[in-house]
């Protein structure tokens, strides 16, 4: 090794600074190159979706693939999805579609992200409303109204998911997939009748909570995403006074519903009717029999039997009503279409997209999911009439579909449901008093408009 | 030079044969000159261009935009506006409480984190079955995946149904709301990075251990010093050059440590968890404040930086 060190040392030395300097300057330019290469990866045009009125034509012979990402990874939700896949591939055997599973919202909204910002988006995704204005924003999804114009099922489909699948600009930028309600699961041996209105649940959840039972248990969430207990709240708010958002997205945390309905969860809390732990803390207390409650979405439907496993009774009945009267809110993802897809790509993905909405497979996916069907004559496929006759109240949830309120489609609307989240947490906590919290939030809120 | 001064670095540079190579100097100027040996690093300093430099430079230029994560073309130039909202608090956190957040975890955690280490590397230095199994429990918790033991521990930390709770509930003391009270979310945090970080530290004192000079340590105790004694006065400052590094590597790793954040807390309840780290993640891929994200990136890696720097200077004059 020191010979050879020698040895090199032994040519001119100028032309020795001459290589150095190459050297280091092709190194430099390298590393210009490839920051302007990284600069530039994921730059979109900003004519990007430009063609936006224009259906590309579908070309069947042609052999394509596209990519879905989703969270319908465990469980009956990745199972049927599969099968509507199967089923799709038998109808149109040169498409391939592949399924990116993640493994719940947060990732798929953080991985679509950083595909999209990387210049390799999938050629759909599921995606809230929220999400949805933010991709709209930055042109990276393509608007459906003339997609949608070309679709026959969608005149049947029900008034909330004709207008859960507009963004604030009136357009149809996504599809719908996945629609829920939020209903009220309980232990029927332990609560024998449904609790019609709030003040009743608040009752009865006071009266059965003892002897290390809690009735009710919640996951607030955090900033980082707020989970089913700030859906909770924000159904509480509705029923009580008022929404915590106006429709265009502005927040009104600190109204008369808001602080009824902190102040209604906070009661619980002291109460001891209320506990508040990470994940799914109403279906894992309920299952274990030390909760009475759980309050979430139609989809926990399969999850909250298999926790209960016919230990008990489970019973399962519509949201109460507030002072301001019944409350509920849509939740679910729909789809979305990235702009970076070929004309024949997004073909073939419009032709998946319709087919999941067709009745067949609504009902098939509703059946076997809790999921709610998006269409009325979805209701009329044996599959589902077997469904609604064992379960009488997914008839009721899905006339819900056309009351309930989703979050309002706009981008600053994730941000500050992380804010409530937080306001939830200092007043269960004991941190704050319920108007003060929810006071602080919505001036934070209000900043980010 | 003493025989336990030879041995005491953790990073040492090899014994020097003056006589039989060139000044330090020359042979640097002569490796540099060389462009075969530009040659034979190329490949690992491209690798660590693609990977390290690159991205590293592209950070500081995000930091100076309003930076649109999904289609970059729509950014807008901002100069130094993401520091100067970091400065002036304007963020849901601000910098400064994540600034806090930060501290308190790091100074919690590298000093229960070293001394904990310590111990344990005292009680398990003598190589029986029992003290080596004590040391492959202590290290197969390191080495196990972050995320698979983050989610065990929440179980562990569940209010209701965890392990914790019930063992309290088995000494009689009141049960503790571990990771939802902004009280004992942040301790609950720290008791999982120590458990999950100690055996690598462990490891580090043990190897330490191993060097010092038995021959002192019997001397001491020939002229009547007690155990504590003489692991104060004899071992510790032999072992000093350790306790450096260890205290230098964990400050760098506490700082970037995200996972247990992520998993067990999201950062809360309130903003009780919000570190540095994991607001970066946060701001650049949550919330889509990719620019202000970078910019606390871009604060990480000069604190990391001057951490470095430091471990490298004290590892340098120890090792004079």
């Amino acid at each position: 090794m020191d010979h050879r060190l020698t040895s090199d040392h032994a040519r001119p030395i100028p032309t020795n600074r001459a290589s150095r300097r190459t050297v280091l300057a092709g190194a430099a330019a390298s590393a210009g190159v490839l920051a302007l290469g990284a600069c530039s990866s994921g730059s979109k045009g900003s004519d990007s979706g430009s063609s936006e009125d224009a259906v590309p034509r579908f070309d069947e012979k042609k052999t394509t693939t596209i990519t879905f990402m989703h969270a319908m990874s465990a469980g009956d939700q990745k199972e049927a999805l599969e099968r509507i896949v199967a089923d799709f591939g038998k109808k149109h055997p040169n498409v391939t579609v592949e399924l990116q599973d993640q493994p719940d919202y947060g990732t798929l909204q953080t991985k679509t992200k950083a595909q999209v910002g990387a210049g390799s988006a999938p050629t759909i995704a599921q995606a809230y409303g929220n999400w949805a204005s933010e991709y709209a924003d930055s042109q990276v999804i393509v608007p459906l109204d003339a997609y949608a114009r070309t679709n026959t099922d969608m005149a049947d489909f029900a008034e909330g998911v004709k207008k859960d699948i507009q963004l604030s600009d009136g357009k149809v930028w996504m599809w719908p997939f996945n629609k829920s309600v939020v209903v009220v699961y309980r232990n029927a041996e332990m609560v024998k009748e449904e609790p019609a209105t709030w003040e009743d649940f608040a009752k009865i959840a006071k009266d059965v909570s003892k002897d290390g039972v809690v009735a009710l248990s919640i996951d607030p969430g955090s900033a980082k995403g707020p989970a089913g207990g700030t859906a909770l709240f924000e159904i509480l708010a509705e029923a009580m006074g008022g929404p915590v958002f106006a429709e265009d997205g502005t927040p009104q945390f600190d109204e008369e519903g808001g602080v009824k309905a902190l102040e209604y969860l906070v009661d619980l809390k002291k109460a001891g009717a209320l506990a508040i732990a990470s994940g799914y803390p109403g279906q894992e207390a309920l299952g274990a029999q030390k909760g009475a409650f759980d309050v979430s979405s139609v989809a926990s439907f399969p999850f909250n039997e298999e926790a209960v496993g016919g230990a008990f009774e489970m019973g399962v009945s519509a949201l109460p009503e507030g002072t301001s009267g019944a409350a509920n809110q849509l939740a679910g993802t729909n789809i979305v279409l990235f702009a970076d897809a070929s004309d024949q790509e997004k073909a073939a993905a419009w032709e998946f997209m319709q087919f999941i909405t067709t009745p067949e497979q609504q009902a098939s996916w509703a059946a076997s999911t809790g999921y709610l069907p998006v269409s009325a004559s979805s209701l009329e496929q044996e599959v589902l009439k077997k469904v609604v006759d064992e379960r009488p109240w997914v008839a009721d949830a899905v006339e819900q579909i056309d009351t309930a309120r989703g979050l309002p489609p706009v981008t600053s609307v994730t941000e500050a449901s992380g804010l409530l989240s937080v306001a939830l947490q200092n007043a269960l906590q004991g941190k704050a008093e319920p108007k003060d919290a929810l006071a602080d939030a919505q001036k934070k809120a209000a900043a980010l408009r | 030079m003493s025989t336990s001064e030879a041995t005491v670095a953790p990073v040492r540079a090899p014994a020097r044969s003056e006589t039989a190579r060139p000044p330090r100097g020359r042979r640097v100027r002569r490796a540099l000159s060389s462009p075969i040996a530009y040659l034979f690093v190329a490949p690992a300093l491209l690798i660590f261009l693609i990977w390290t430099i690159v991205p590293t430079l592209y950070t500081f230029r995000v930091s100076t935009f309003d930076w649109n994560q999904l289609n970059p073309a729509l950014s807008e130039f901002i100069g130094l506006g993401n520091y100067s909202d970091m400065v002036s608090g304007a963020t849901n956190p601000s910098f400064w409480q994540t600034f806090g957040v930060s501290c308190y975890f790091v100074i919690a955690n590298v000093v229960v984190g070293t001394v904990l280490a310590l111990v344990l590397a005292l009680l398990v230095r003598r190589t029986s079955r029992i003290m080596v199994a004590a040391r492959t429990s202590f290290f197969l918790a390191y080495i196990a995946p972050g995320v698979a033991t983050a989610l065990i521990w929440l179980w562990i930390f569940n209010p209701r149904f965890g392990l914790a709770n019930r063992i309290l509930s088995l000494l009689h003391l009141p049960v503790i709301d571990w990771l939802g009270d902004s009280r004992y979310a942040m301790l609950s945090i720290i008791i999982y990075s120590v458990w999950h970080e100690v055996g690598f530290l462990v490891l580090v004192f043990l190897g330490g251990l191993m060097t010092t000079s038995g021959e002192l340590s019997e001397a001491a105790k020939v002229d009547g010093a007690g155990a504590w004694q003489e692991f104060i006065r004899v071992t510790l400052p032999q072992l000093i050059p350790y306790v450096a590094f260890v205290v230098i590597i964990s400050s760098i790793s506490s700082l970037q440590a995200f996972t247990q954040f992520f998993v067990l807390t999201g950062g809360g309840p309130g903003y009780a968890t919000s570190t540095l780290g994991f607001q970066l993640y946060q701001q650049a891929f949550v919330l889509g404040n990719t620019g202000y994200g970078a910019a606390l990136a871009v604060v990480l890696f000069l604190i990391t930086l001057v951490l470095s720097v430091l471990q490298l200077r004290i590892s340098a004059r120890l090792a004079r």
